[in-house]
């Protein structure tokens, strides 16, 4: 559950990047985040990842009170959530299967279990037999996967997606999206950040319109009413 | 950090040296040239030292008495001198002894012209104490309190320079610590921007790590490893080329300048070692642990 209570950021130049925000999103949602360029949009992704704080406001995590959180504690907060970027940010000097397992290794889970975590995460995302490719042999589309299998191979039960499909053409991205709406129905809250219109529209999911650091729309069944 | 992830970030470590040969072996080149310099300052500081503790322990002062003195007042003026803090120890050298190495030494092969004096020791009142000293800037102190003793005619203090060679001594050491520090310095510095420049070529990997949820500890563990390795390998070459240098030196110095083999005592190579082995090894993997975690400190905060 992600709860923001009157949330502002602003950066040095003064500028609010988020202004009084008020959010709450229970376990077990889909929900799109749209809006212009400069919104708000990845800032506020940035705060529930405490990469950055806020300047005012609550935020809650999971339960966790994120202006209160030591650094020590930031790792379990940040275990129980995924993410995904829209440049995929796979390492590339390691394959498929090393980058999905890599994120296991870094949260020091057993060995034993890695391995059969990441093949039924390859599996999910339908790239079990490119698990020797390196990232430079894949597709765009076929990176994202390879980016969301990563974020969701620690089980987390959040999964945050910055503009996941920026970088992909419609086909791919219609792609990413059902694998988001599959994960999203096994039970985990997805919140996607997003430019695209059509799947937006499409998916019918509940959709925040974003501008200039403020939410104008909150709708239940979809609908992107911002445009560039 | 899990016992588990050791060997994973050990590796991990390592493959940071691999991909940054360049910089690593910049920093294991001047980290073995540093403990070099050290392990030659030591070694001829340590020697220099022993050297001029045999000089020094050479230092005597020798000590006659008043004509007329019992036995039992000579071994009482003995006993007292012994107690004093500046002595080491002391011998008696009995008129008869002074006699016998004396016409040795004058008469040398001349024996028969020393037979002259055999009933009449020309040198009767003159035994006496040869005291040896502790520390042999201490002499002035002692002279002055045995001449003011009773019982004691007349005292020789020794010629040798000895406080001045105590002061060379100290000035040898002081400027190696100097130099020993900047050296140091400097192989921190080299570390650290080894290590800061690992941290920028992984920048992207490190940021993905510390999203995903790793821990500092395990974050940093490759890159103390790294630091901790290149200590170590920059401590081994070092003692390795001093330890075949030392013996071939001293070596060479004896055969060339045998004439100065009384005045050269060199320490053997195992003296050496017991204290710079352990030493020059603790600095190094010391400084590689220092320069990964400061340079650790600023540049992994996500």
């Amino acid at each position: 559950m992600i709860i923001l209570e009157n949330v502002t950021k602003e950066y040095t130049s003064g500028t609010p990047a988020l202004n009084g925000i008020d959010l709450r999103i229970e376990k077990g949602e889909f929900v799109f985040v749209v809006g212009n360029s400069g919104s708000g949009k990845s800032t506020l992704i940035k705060l529930l990842l405490k990469e950055l704080d806020a300047t005012s406001g609550k935020i809650y995590v999971n339960k966790k009170y994120l202006n209160k959180i030591t650094r020590k504690r930031l790792p379990s907060l940040r275990r129980d959530i995924g993410v995904v970027f829209q440049d995929f940010r796979l390492l590339p000097d390691r394959n498929v299967y090393d980058n999905i397992a890599f994120a296991m290794k870094v949260v020091e889970a057993p060995s034993r279990i890695i391995r059969g975590r990441v093949l039924a995460m390859l599996s999910m995302v339908g790239l079990l037999d490119k698990y020797k490719s390196f990232p430079n042999e894949l597709s765009g589309g076929e990176q994202q996967r390879v980016a969301i299998a990563r974020a969701l191979v620690n089980e987390p039960s959040i999964l945050l997606c910055d503009e996941p499909t920026g970088n992909l053409d419609p086909e791919n991205s219609w792609e990413i999206m059902k694998i988001l709406d599959e994960i999203n129905k096994r039970g985990t809250t997805v919140l996607v950040v997003t430019h695209n219109m059509e799947i937006v529209q499409a998916m019918k999911k509940r959709t925040i319109t974003m501008n200039n650091g403020k939410i104008i729309s909150d709708v239940e069944k979809g609908g992107y009413f911002y445009e560039d | 950090m899990k016992i588990r992830s050791l060997g994973y970030n050990i590796k991990q470590g390592f493959k940071n040296i691999y991909r940054n040969k360049m910089f690593s072996l910049a920093s294991i080149a001047t980290m073995t040239a540093c403990l070099f310099l050290f392990g030659v300052f030591y070694s001829i500081v340590t020697n220099f030292q022993y050297m001029v503790k045999k000089a020094e322990n050479s230092v005597c002062v020798t000590v006659f008495f008043d004509e007329g003195l019992s036995d039992q007042q000579k071994s009482d003026i003995g006993k007292n001198i012994e107690s004093r803090v500046e002595v080491a120890s002391i011998h008696y050298t009995s008129a008869e002894e002074a006699w016998s190495t004396f016409s040795k030494d004058y008469f040398g092969q001349y024996q028969d012209l020393a037979e002259g004096f055999k009933d009449d020791n020309p040198l009767a009142s003159s035994d006496s104490y040869s005291v040896y000293l502790n520390d042999a800037s201490m002499q002035p102190t002692l002279v002055t309190y045995l001449e003011n003793m009773d019982g004691i005619s007349q005292v020789n203090r020794s010629d040798v320079m000895a406080s001045s060679l105590s002061n060379v001594a100290i000035l040898v050491g002081y400027a190696s610590v100097a130099i020993i520090v900047i050296l140091l310095a400097v192989s921190i510095f080299l570390i650290m921007n080894t290590v800061v420049i690992g941290v920028t070529v992984r920048k992207d990997e490190i940021s993905i790590m510390k999203l995903i949820g790793a821990t500092d500890m395990f974050v940093n563990a490759p890159f103390v490893v790294e630091g901790v390795v290149i200590g170590m390998i920059g401590s081994i070459i070092p003692l390795i080329i001093i330890r075949y240098m030392y013996a071939n030196i001293i070596n060479y110095v004896l055969t060339k300048f045998s004439i100065l083999n009384n005045i050269l005592a060199f320490l053997p190579a195992s003296s050496i070692f017991r204290v710079l082995t352990p030493v020059t090894l603790g600095v190094g993997i010391g400084i590689g642990f220092l320069g990964s975690i400061l340079a650790l400190r600023k540049h992994t905060n996500v």
